[in-house]
């Protein structure tokens, strides 16, 4: 059986870890919302230079390994004079790497948005801005929101990464409680266990969106 | 009021428009009818600069549609467009289907856009649903939404892009209708369309296009009675035959 005085022995190394997973969690998620938005604006805006720049951002990042990236913020930005704290550059890491991925869904959920749409509000006078803001996105917004959540559920799991660059999480601080108790298998199912109550909830809130839109059509 | 002057225009190496003169008065209900792909939709869409033009003049109220110094937003809530299909925004009542423009662009306040609103859902017979959504309403209800949204913003102009092309027989009329009495108010108008009955009653003018050009244009009469051109009589022959 599992051996449970192996977490409460370590509860407070588990917790101080999973409150910098959550922590980082969070920033990475809200950080890569809003590159994503940005991004997928440049890539659907009418203005070449700004769509060029979006693709580009979306096809190499999302093709590098998260871990790739991760080292270049740590290992890689020293080499320049800028040496970021292992927490910071890891979520600065996640962040990005997630956004490609976001900025994926949303351009394709405005892109699903039938063209006709467009062409009302902008004959009828409205801006390019004022079209997006008050026709498209809110319609956009339904399609996106399932695949987003997603995207936030992968950005946790991916968030162990930190542990790879002492990033003060909870992978880093299973791999401590492991290397100084000799022990493995259980320390490990109890991080898992962390990491299940975040993406748990996470993906039930998902699902019951998806049905609520779903229903709303 | 619309004046088109040697205008072409190209979809890559494809010349969809050919050298089109064309000069559209106030108040005159302009009738296109042609072949599907001769450049009917393309044309009306040129006039609201949905579609660019490559070449010649467009000028509608002697602005010049395509110059950078055009306003165009400030040209386009004085010409109204309705489509095939509706276009209406799924996501809004019928009501805010027509007072978003007047709010956003003519800075109504919202109760005065209600206000006219609920006039032109009277004039064009559903004022029971200004509370519904376009996916509540029938094709016929739903493309008389859409030209009460385009009356809203009290244009000079409307363009119809076979409004009754995408409906049901039975739903035809009642669009026809509507915009019978707009032609008959002496709203400018210019209406892609097969409808033979709508064309003979409001039309001033019918035009024929055909391989992206002006094949020939008269008066409803004198064209549907003795067309001159054998692509233009070959083609009535088939809508009249079908
Ligand atoms: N955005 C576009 N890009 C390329 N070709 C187009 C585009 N829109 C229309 N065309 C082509 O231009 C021709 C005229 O189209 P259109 O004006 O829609 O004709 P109509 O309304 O008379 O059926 C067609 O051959 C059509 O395929
Ligand atoms: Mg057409």
């Amino acid at each position: 059986m599992l051996d449970f005085s192996i977490l409460l022995n370590n509860l407070d190394t588990y917790l101080e870890g999973f409150k910098n997973t959550v922590l980082a969690s969070i920033i990475a998620l809200l950080g890569s919302f809003i590159i994503g938005v940005i991004v997928a604006v440049m890539r659907i805006a009418p203005i070449k230079p700004l769509n060029w720049i979006g693709s580009a951002y979306v096809e190499f990042i999302r093709n590098i390994p998260l871990l790739v990236i991760a080292f270049f913020f740590y290992y890689g930005l020293p080499a320049i004079g800028v040496t970021l704290p292992a927490f910071v550059a890891g979520t600065i890491a996640l962040a990005i790497y997630t956004a490609s991925f976001i900025a994926e869904a949303i351009r394709a959920g405005i892109q699903s948005v039938p063209k006709g749409q467009m062409e009302a509000a902008r004959s009828s006078g409205l801006t390019y801005l004022q079209t997006m803001r008050t026709i498209i996105l809110p319609q956009a917004i339904k399609i996106v929101i399932p695949p987003i959540g997603n995207q936030f559920i992968n950005l946790v799991k991916n968030s162990a990464i930190l542990g790879m660059i002492a990033g003060l999480d909870l992978m880093y601080f299973g791999d401590l409680v492991s290397s100084r108790t000799f022990v493995t298998f259980p320390v490990y199912i109890f991080v898992a266990m962390f990491y299940l109550v975040l993406t748990i909830p996470l993906s039930l809130g998902v699902g019951y969106l998806e049905r609520r839109l779903a229903r709303s059509n | 009021m619309i004046r088109f002057d040697s205008v072409n225009k190209y979809f890559g190496n494809f010349h969809v428009l050919k050298n089109i003169n064309l000069e559209i008065n106030k108040g005159e209900v302009v009738v296109v009818i042609g072949p599907s792909g001769s450049g009917k939709s393309t044309l009306l869409r040129c006039i609201n600069r949905l579609e660019t033009i490559t070449d010649g003049e467009l000028t509608v109220n002697d602005l010049k549609v395509n110059d950078k110094k055009t306003d165009i937003n400030q040209l386009r809530r004085n010409i109204g467009m309705v489509f095939q299909h509706f276009h209406l925004y799924p996501h809004k009542t019928v009501l805010e289907n027509i007072t978003t423009a007047p709010i956003k662009v003519l800075k109504q306040s919202k109760e005065e856009a209600e206000k006219v609103a609920r006039s032109y859902l009277e004039k064009v017979g559903i004022p029971e649903k200004a509370n519904s959504y376009p996916a509540q309403l029938s094709g016929g209800q739903q493309q008389r939404v859409a030209i009460a949204r385009g009356l809203a913003m009290k244009p000079e102009i409307i363009l119809f892009d076979e409004p009754t092309s995408a409906l049901d027989p039975e739903m035809i009329g009642e669009v026809l209708d509507v915009m019978k009495a707009l032609a008959k108010e002496g709203m400018t108008m210019v209406v892609v369309t097969h409808e033979m009955g709508f064309a003979r009653e409001v039309a001033d003018r019918i035009i024929f296009m055909d391989q992206g050009q002006i094949l020939e244009q008269g008066k409803p009469a004198d064209f549907y009675a003795n067309p001159k051109e054998e692509r233009a009589r070959l083609f009535l022959s088939r809508i009249l035959n079908h």
